[in-house]
């Protein structure tokens, strides 16, 4: 039980190198003298195009920078190192921004700060990136909720060409990526076994900027496979800061926001291939207007579950795929109650949230009344209002506990004109969509 | 001569898709042929065939010659497998190819659906009749279309008319003896009949068991079979309740109470017909014809008075109606009623009061995904206080005379009691009383209330006529058992009975067994013994030889592995304590073990003492499990754990106070023999994991069940398995777990001599000399252990007798109504599974001294 690594002593973190071979891309890290190697596998990838050689070194290279911040996290050492090429100054932005806000969360946990300890060395410039002729079809990243599910159905509705992709294992994902009938990826990645046994010796842990890294990765896939598309699900909301800290904005998931979003595809664009293109299809809707999709969507209610808590494992019996108790389960129930016929949305949880007088306290943070809101990935307060508003008016909700408490305590207190849930199911802007995608939501 | 009777056998899709199966099939109908019986066979189509007729139904017109040529080429095959020429068949491939062709194929008219359904049985029904007479057993082919009639009933529609129609059936003398005329084996097609036009009509759901109970009305028949791939029906669904018993005998109206509320195996529809023509219905086994099954006919009304089953139905929604206004308000319920037949919603069970009316819906396409329910409700609201409740479930015993039994049920209604109950509702037919609960809770539920209904004998499963074998024991081959370590030993612990009095003995032998099938559970990286279960200093010294550390509840329990185990390190000792004082966790955290953390107290008012510790947080994941409350330590009455929800606040705290936390512990309850409880205990406080930075390992406790009599063995290999899955998720953190009772209960005995045998008011006691003093257990959690008389191993049984101690409560009592040898003072006396919270909850209560314990 003896802790014998001491983060503080750590000097250098190095980026020591990465190849890609026989479906392999290996990426390998230092801390000190310490060597930590990642493995990603691309199953059954064919060999790589010599037209799509460099393309393919620019996109793992910027894979082995991504995932190097779960080795960096480990000791944060004041010293940062390339033993390989340097990236480009676009490249190096982006790192910088991976590192010191999708570490921000492990920042305010482990109470360090990264701000001025991230210094990344650059190249000068590099040679603008040309098009490949990457077939049309699309690598859609599938994570088992109900935003990727909602993604897979507008373009299946317009006859697009895609494949399902995920990334490690996950039982429940792989039972809803069955259910949409396309082809499936499912990419293997292995953590450096040395980072575990790290971990246990008293490295740094928290939370590492995971979609960050399976951006790169699904890049790296779609030149490999031939895509020029890698579509996620974020919807508006998504990477909206959950606190100040240090007068630093801490942000749950920042790299699915916009401000990762729009860098990665400028870098990938510029650097990597200038048809290939990565954007979040879901980025003009709010959270309300994905869960009213969504409900349309009855051959997956028995499959996905968008519960933090019960994630991985799936299961027929709805108590396995949400627990009931995390912010996330209260949002969803809360959100597509509006949308759903009552029999139909207690099944899929198998219990009634919202007659369940010990929740009132958890369901007014997500309304911020008198609370905050929690430090979890849940739709903004005013569409929680708005539906449990619109609930307040629906007589077959209207006498359930927290709805009841809602009418008498909460609604007579509140603007009537904030509460319009039909504004908040407005599509918003789609400018960063392919032209033919605008209109998927009309 | 008096003409053969008729026997009608029904066999559904699996039992004729196969070559060997359509022998089981001849040799059975031969059987009865050799008894002297005509035979008409009722089949389905072969399996998959009505999907994919169906999938040509609903197909665009382009694809459907594709389809129709698999649906050939399959059946062709089969013909080919059963040894057939393929022009057996070839009227039915005419009729469909006809069929594609015909004008009403493109609107999908339903005369034109039913007529493409029917080729399944009539595919079926011409092959089994060619290989029937091919292998010498002469078959005719009959089209059941000319014997059986449909008519429409009113308000039905004209789907219903033509796709899920019923037979009115009169018992006909005459065409019994014309069929009989035309040969005494006959197979005709299940699901199909013909309207008053003579168009083909389907029977419905359930339609092939409908088919073959009509005609065994109509011929009159001696009885019906139904040939299934279960065993019959059983007091319970076996899914959810293992233990569930084989029904072996019911009347018509039980039978249909159970089927309609919630068994599968048999649709209710198909019991009117055998009803009104009084003809017997069993349910039997293809796999195993050699079982009884479930015979169900007139019944006598006579036999014992029983609750036969509990069925249930999930996914049930009330609708609750609150107002003062339909008190003595004529036409109030009319009106209500009136808003549910309006909306398209029909109501099942009722239950009404001065001021509130309850109604539950069955879930229905009207209910799920229209949104009737909401439009109902508006309308209600307008003249009532209205609540959706929900999802539920229906729970309902099922018994003739269930009004009598009523005051036998206290065990049943206390266990309601603890539940949330919206609807009770007992039907004047005096058949069934039904408990509307919450969905979430039904599933946990049912396998208590089986057990309390057959503990409260109001389910009286010993009576043979009635009952037959558990799920359990039918669908498992009986566990060769090895011969018991004390039955193997009976000399010499009568030796030690003889000599020491009263006594404890363990068999270390039987405990490193036990350790060792734990120990090749791979995915748990480390075990540990929960010391309170036996503390005895060689049990302890032979696990922790195994490798096994060792869990403790209190720095006495510390300092005695302290004391008896010297060499092991600190790292293999876990403190776990529960409302313990400051004191102790001060001397386990100087003593260098893990300590346990269960509450925000010690976080909050002594993180002083926590500075630069590794701990670990003990987690109250939900309703706990086990087989008596007092043994349930989860859940919201258990005083053990944090609850999730205070987790957040724990882990702050720890960090203020300067400690790691490096484990998660989770410990639901006892006697558990669910094989995937810990696969799901695991998963769910892997999750909750997520967010400790500094977690190494996860503690999964134990609860491990060691079965009591009939009851099965804990699987071992399928606790492997669940984990093994959860493993693959969570790498990173170590598994650990903590049993006690398991390594301990069956290793040791407790022996005490009789001391005198009582007759009163028609029970026997049989006094022994230890009691409540030396084996707490069943006096505190109504545990039950095996007993025996170990002078007269082997004696047939011949007394039913209640074993007592010498303690002067009324609840000294080690077990009650055991069948054994007639007891003499001085037999000595076998309490077996006495190895694990035996001699550590003996106490001195009337000066008794403590019992002596004895190592072999």
């Amino acid at each position: 039980m003896r802790e014998d690594f001491d983060p503080r002593q750590v000097q250098c973190f190095r980026f020591v190198g990465a190849e890609y071979a026989g479906g392999e891309a290996r990426l390998h890290y230092a801390l000190d003298d310490l060597q930590l190697t990642e493995v990603v596998r691309f199953p059954g990838a064919p060999e790589v195009l010599p037209q799509r050689a460099q393309a393919v070194a620019s996109a793992l290279s910027m894979l082995h920078w991504l995932a190097g911040t779960s080795y960096y996290k480990a000791a944060i050492p004041r010293q940062i190192e390339f033993a390989g090429p340097l990236p480009d100054p676009q490249a190096a932005e982006l790192i910088t921004q991976v590192y010191v806000h999708g570490l921000a969360e492990f920042a305010y946990v482990n109470q360090v700060t990264l701000a001025d300890r991230v210094v990344i060395p650059r190249v000068a410039a590099a040679s603008e990136a040309s098009p490949l002729s990457l077939p049309r079809r699309a690598l859609v990243a599938i994570g088992g909720g109900k935003d990727s599910l909602v993604s897979i159905d507008l373009l299946s509705g317009r006859d697009e060409p895609f494949a399902v992709t995920w990334v490690g294992q996950s039982e429940l994902i792989r039972n809803c990526a069955e259910r949409c009938g396309r082809p499936m990826l499912n990419i293997e990645r292995k953590i450096a076994p040395e980072l575990i046994e790290l971990n246990r010796r008293g490295a740094y842990n928290g939370h590492v900027p995971v979609t960050a890294i399976n951006s790169a990765i699904l890049t790296l896939a779609a030149l490999l496979y031939g895509y020029d598309e890698v579509v996620f699900s974020n919807e508006a909301s998504a990477g909206a800061p959950t606190l100040i800290h240090d007068s630093q904005p801490v942000n749950h998931q920042w790299s699915k926001g916009p401000e990762f979003e729009v860098a990665f595809d400028a870098w990938v664009r510029s650097r990597v291939a200038s048809d290939l293109h990565y954007y979040s299809l879901l980025r003009p809707l709010s959270e309300l207007a994905v869960t009213a999709r969504f409900a349309r969507l009855e051959s997956y209610f028995d499959a996905f579950s968008s519960c933090n808590r019960n994630f991985r494992l799936s299961g027929d019996k709805p108590r396995s795929r949400w627990c009931g108790e995390c912010p996330k389960c209260h949002f969803v129930f809360l959100a597509l109650a509006p949308f759903l016929v009552k029999p139909a949305l207690v099944r899929i949880f198998g219990r009634n949230l919202l007659d369940n007088a010990d929740l009132i306290g958890d369901f007014e943070a997500l309304l911020e009344w008198g609370a905050d809101k929690p430090f979890e990935c849940v739709g903004e307060a005013r569409e929680s209002r708005a539906a449990l508003a619109r609930l307040s008016e629906r007589a077959d909700w209207r006498e359930d506990a927290v709805v009841a408490h809602f009418r008498r305590h909460i609604l007579p207190r509140l603007d009537p004109a904030e509460l319009d849930l039909a504004g908040l199911l407005a599509v918003g802007d789609r400018d960063h969509l392919p032209e033919r995608l605008r209109t998927v939501f009309d | 001569m008096s003409a053969a009777d008729w026997i009608v056998l029904k066999f559904g899709g699996t039992s004729v898709s196969t070559r060997a199966r359509w022998s089981t099939i001849g040799e059975l109908a031969q059987a009865r042929l050799n008894d002297g019986h005509c035979v008409l066979i009722v089949v389905s189509a072969v399996s998959g065939v009505t999907d994919q007729l169906k999938g040509l139904i609903e197909a665009e017109a382009e694809h459907r010659a594709a389809l129709a040529e698999q649906l050939i080429a399959r059946h062709r095959a089969f013909a080919v497998e059963l040894g057939l020429q393929a022009s057996v068949v070839e009227p039915v491939e005419q009729a469909l190819h006809a069929l594609l062709k015909s004008p009403h194929a493109a609107v999908r008219a339903y005369p034109w659906q039913a007529e493409i359904f029917a080729l399944g049985e009539l595919w079926s029904s011409r092959l089994g009749a060619a290989f029937l007479t091919a292998e010498g057993v002469t078959a005719g082919w009959l089209d059941a279309r000319t014997q059986l009639s449909a008519q429409a009933l009113p308000n039905q529609g004209a789907w219903a008319r033509h796709l899920s129609t019923s037979c009115q059936v009169q018992p006909s003398p005459a065409i019994a003896q014309q069929l009989r005329e035309a040969g005494s084996l006959q197979i005709t097609q299940g699901f199909i009949a013909r309207n008053l036009s003579g168009e083909t009509v389907l029977l419905g759901r359930g339609g092939s068991d409908t088919s073959a109970a009509c005609f065994g009305a109509l011929l009159g028949a001696q009885r019906v079979e139904i040939w299934t791939d279960v065993p019959g029906m059983f007091s319970a669904n076996p899914r959810r309740v293992p233990e569930a018993r084989l029904l072996r005998h019911l009347d018509y109206d039980e039978a249909q109470e159970i089927a309609t509320t919630g068994a599968k195996v048999l649709h209710p529809r198909c019991l009117g017909p055998v009803r009104d023509g009084a003809v017997p219905l069993w349910i039997k086994d293809t796999q195993r014809p050699e079982l009884e099954g479930t015979c169900i006919d007139a019944g006598g009304g006579n036999g014992p008075l029983s609750v036969k089953a509990i069925s249930h139905r999930m996914g049930v929604t009330l609708v609750s109606m609150e107002s003062i206004g339909m008190w003595q308000q004529v036409g109030f319920l009319a009106d209500v009623f009136g808003y549910f037949r309006q909306h398209g919603l029909s109501v099942d069970l009722i239950g009404s009061a001065e001021t509130n009316v309850t109604v539950s819906l069955d879930p229905s396409e009207n209910l799920l995904s229209a949104d009737n329910l909401e439009a109902l409700c508006a309308d209600l609201a307008r003249v009532c206080r209205v609540k959706v409740i929900g999802p539920c479930a229906a729970i309902t015993l099922v018994g003739r005379g269930m009004r009598r039994m009523l005051h036998r049920l206290s065990e049943v209604l206390a266990e309601f009691g603890e539940q949330r109950v919206h609807l009770v509702s007992q039907s004047s037919n005096n058949l069934n009383l039904t408990f509307v609960v919450d969905e979430d809770i039904a599933e946990a539920l049912l396998p208590r209330l089986h057990e309390h209904l057959i503990r409260a004998r109001v389910m009286a499963v010993d009576d043979a006529r009635l009952f037959g074998p558990s799920w359990e024991s039918l669908s498992q081959a009986p566990v060769a058992t090895a011969a018991r370590w004390w039955e193997r030993d009976q000399a010499r612990l009568l030796e030690i009975a003889a000599s020491q009095g009263p006594a404890y003995v363990y068999d270390l032998a039987s405990v490193r067994a036990q350790a060792q099938r734990l120990l090749a559970i791979s995915p748990v990286d480390r075990w540990f013994y929960a010391i309170k279960a036996n503390d005895h200093p060689a049990l302890l010294q032979a696990l922790a030889a195994l490798g096994f550390g060792l869990e403790c509840v209190s720095t006495a329990e510390l300092a005695w592995v302290q004391q008896h185990c010297p060499e092991l390190p600190g790292s293999r000792i876990l403190f776990t304590p529960n409302f313990a004082p400051r004191l102790e966790y001060r001397q386990a955290l100087a003593s260098g073990v893990m300590v346990t953390v269960d509450g925000l107290h010690p976080l909050q008012h002594w993180g002083a003492e926590f500075e630069g510790a590794q701990i670990a947080l003990r987690v109250d994941l939900g309703p706990g499990r086990g087989h008596h409350d007092k043994v349930r330590t989860g859940g919201q009455a258990s005083k053990f754990g944090l609850a999730p929800a205070d987790l957040e606040r724990a882990r702050l705290l720890a960090a203020d106070a300067g400690a790691k936390i490096v484990g998660l512990h989770a410990h639901l309850g006892s006697g558990i023999l669910d094989p995937q409880h810990w696969a799901e205990v695991y998963a769910q406080l892997a999750a909750l994991g997520e967010r400790f930075v500094d977690l190494r390992w996860l503690d999964i406790g134990g609860g491990l069940g060691v079965p009591g009599s009939g009851e099965r063995e804990l699987d071992l290999a399928q606790v492997a398995a669940g984990l093994a899955r959860v493993k693959q998720l969570y790498p990173h953190w170590d598994l650990h777990m903590e049993p006690g009772r398991y390594l301990v209960a069956d290793a040791g005995v407790l022996l005490a001599r009789v001391t005198q045998v009582k007759d009163k008011h028609g029970v026997r006691f049989v006094g022994i000399e230890a009691g409540m003093n030396a084996l707490l257990r069943p006096a505190l959690y109504d545990a039950v252990h095996p007993i025996v008389n170990l002078s007269r191993l082997g004696q047939p049984a011949t007394d039913t007798v209640t074993v007592v101690g010498p303690i002067c409560e009324s609840g000294d009592v080690l077990g009650r109504e055991r069948r054994m040898p007639a007891a003499a003072e001085g037999d000595v006396i076998l309490i077996a599974q006495a190895g694990a919270y035996g001699a550590v909850m003996g106490n001195r209560y009337n000066r008794r001294p403590l019992i002596a314990e004895v190592v072999l």
